[in-house]
């Protein structure tokens, strides 16, 4: 759990909602799909060497690119899984989209959303720890994936087109921070 | 050959994979992770198109570099791993060719491509066929965009014939000779010494 001083707001508190996926494997192709869209394991080797080719990149908007991947996807997922399995409270709708973001490996996120603004935490997290793990500490934040699944979660929660919500990390774990922190605002 | 291919698959195929209650996944010495296919091939092509032609081989080469440390780190962690080692195991009878046979079982029984060795020259050269792979969802690429499979062909002929790990790094490179997504009925991967 966050450790956090919360703002009144839309967060999950109270939602009874379970993230469970239906997950399958096709022997004759050889995917596996999970809510029906192949899905792949990889390590954080893959996910910090994309990040490092993003931030190689930044002249060419590769944070950006990043960002944009990540919100994209993601934003379709939250949605169908919420249009499939009838998700419509939006207490429950962030308590998916939390525990969604757990199951895949990416880490732990808790949001707050308020009327205009609110921020999410990440006590742990797959892009900080994997870049610690592999070059150690860095002086700016790398999280654009994270970033990007922020976008979504409050486009899919609230029915918002994703890319109209700013989203900017003030702390991070790969900076020696405890915890994650993002703020939000639309 | 000692790798009975369809019974790894089998068996590999049904591990399930989710997040602990930190939402991670620390597994075969790597942090792992499961997310649509989709959102890699999306940034690939995302900065494919931004790198234009000026620096299209540059990004190329950094999207097929990641795969490759990928399953070098990766790959070394399935094949020493328990599950590699109850299932493969048993099947060894010529290493490391077996234990690479054993590798594209992996690779396949994991989603990343129903893939397997056509030819191998012990410590010279690999073909890997692929019939199919997430990365040929890409519609009209510029050039054959598997570069995942590409990099971790290339790390495993590293893991099966360069010096121990993590020494052997980067001692062969891959050329992807068809490709799906450009029209061929298969992809095709030629490793050979760099």
């Amino acid at each position: 759990m966050a450790t956090t001083t919360k703002k009144s707001g839309f967060t999950s508190a109270g939602s009874k909602v379970s993230y469970q996926p239906e997950q399958k494997f096709d022997n004759k192709k050889m995917r596996h799909y999970m809510e029906g869209k192949t899905f792949v394991l990889h390590c954080h080797h893959y996910a910090t060497l994309f990040t490092q080719l993003a931030c190689d990149a930044r002249d060419l908007g590769g944070t950006e690119l990043l960002t944009e991947a990540s919100c994209e996807t993601f934003y379709e997922v939250l949605c169908d899984y919420f249009k499939k399995h009838k998700v419509s409270d939006t207490t429950d709708r962030i308590a998916i989209a939390e525990q969604y973001y757990g199951y895949v490996g990416m880490g732990t996120i808790e949001f707050n959303f308020g009327d205009k603004e609110g921020f999410a935490v990440m006590e742990h997290s797959h892009i900080d720890e994997g870049w610690k793990k592999k070059w150690g500490q860095k002086e700016e934040p790398v999280n654009f994936i994270g970033i990007g699944y922020i976008q979504a979660a409050w486009g899919a929660v609230f029915n918002k087109k994703p890319e109209t919500c700013n989203v900017e990390e003030t702390q991070s774990i790969v900076c020696g921070s405890s915890n994650s922190r993002f703020t939000i605002n639309w | 050959m000692a790798i009975d291919r369809s019974q790894v698959i089998s068996q590999l195929s049904q591990i399930k994979i989710k997040g602990d209650s930190n939402g991670m996944v620390p597994a075969f010495g790597v942090l792992v992770q499961q997310l649509p296919a989709n959102f890699w091939n999306s940034f690939s092509e995302k900065i494919l198109d931004a790198a234009g032609d000026a620096l299209y081989d540059d990004a190329e080469g950094l999207l097929e570099n990641a795969a490759a440390e990928c399953g070098y780190h990766t790959g070394y962690g399935i094949i020493t791993s328990e599950e590699f080692n109850s299932v493969v195991g048993p099947m060894i009878e010529n290493k490391p060719e077996d234990i690479l046979h054993g590798a594209y079982g992996v690779f396949t029984a994991w989603g990343w491509a129903n893939a397997e060795i056509t030819e191998l020259v012990p410590g010279e050269k690999m073909v890997v066929r692929a019939y199919d792979y997430y990365e040929s969802d890409v519609k009209n690429p510029k050039k054959p965009f598997a570069y995942m499979i590409r990099g971790v062909s290339r790390a495993f002929m590293d893991l099966a014939y360069s010096d121990p790990y993590p020494k052997g790094f980067g001692k062969f490179k891959c050329e992807q000779t068809k490709a799906i997504e450009k029209g061929d009925k298969y992809g095709e991967f030629v490793v050979t010494k760099a």
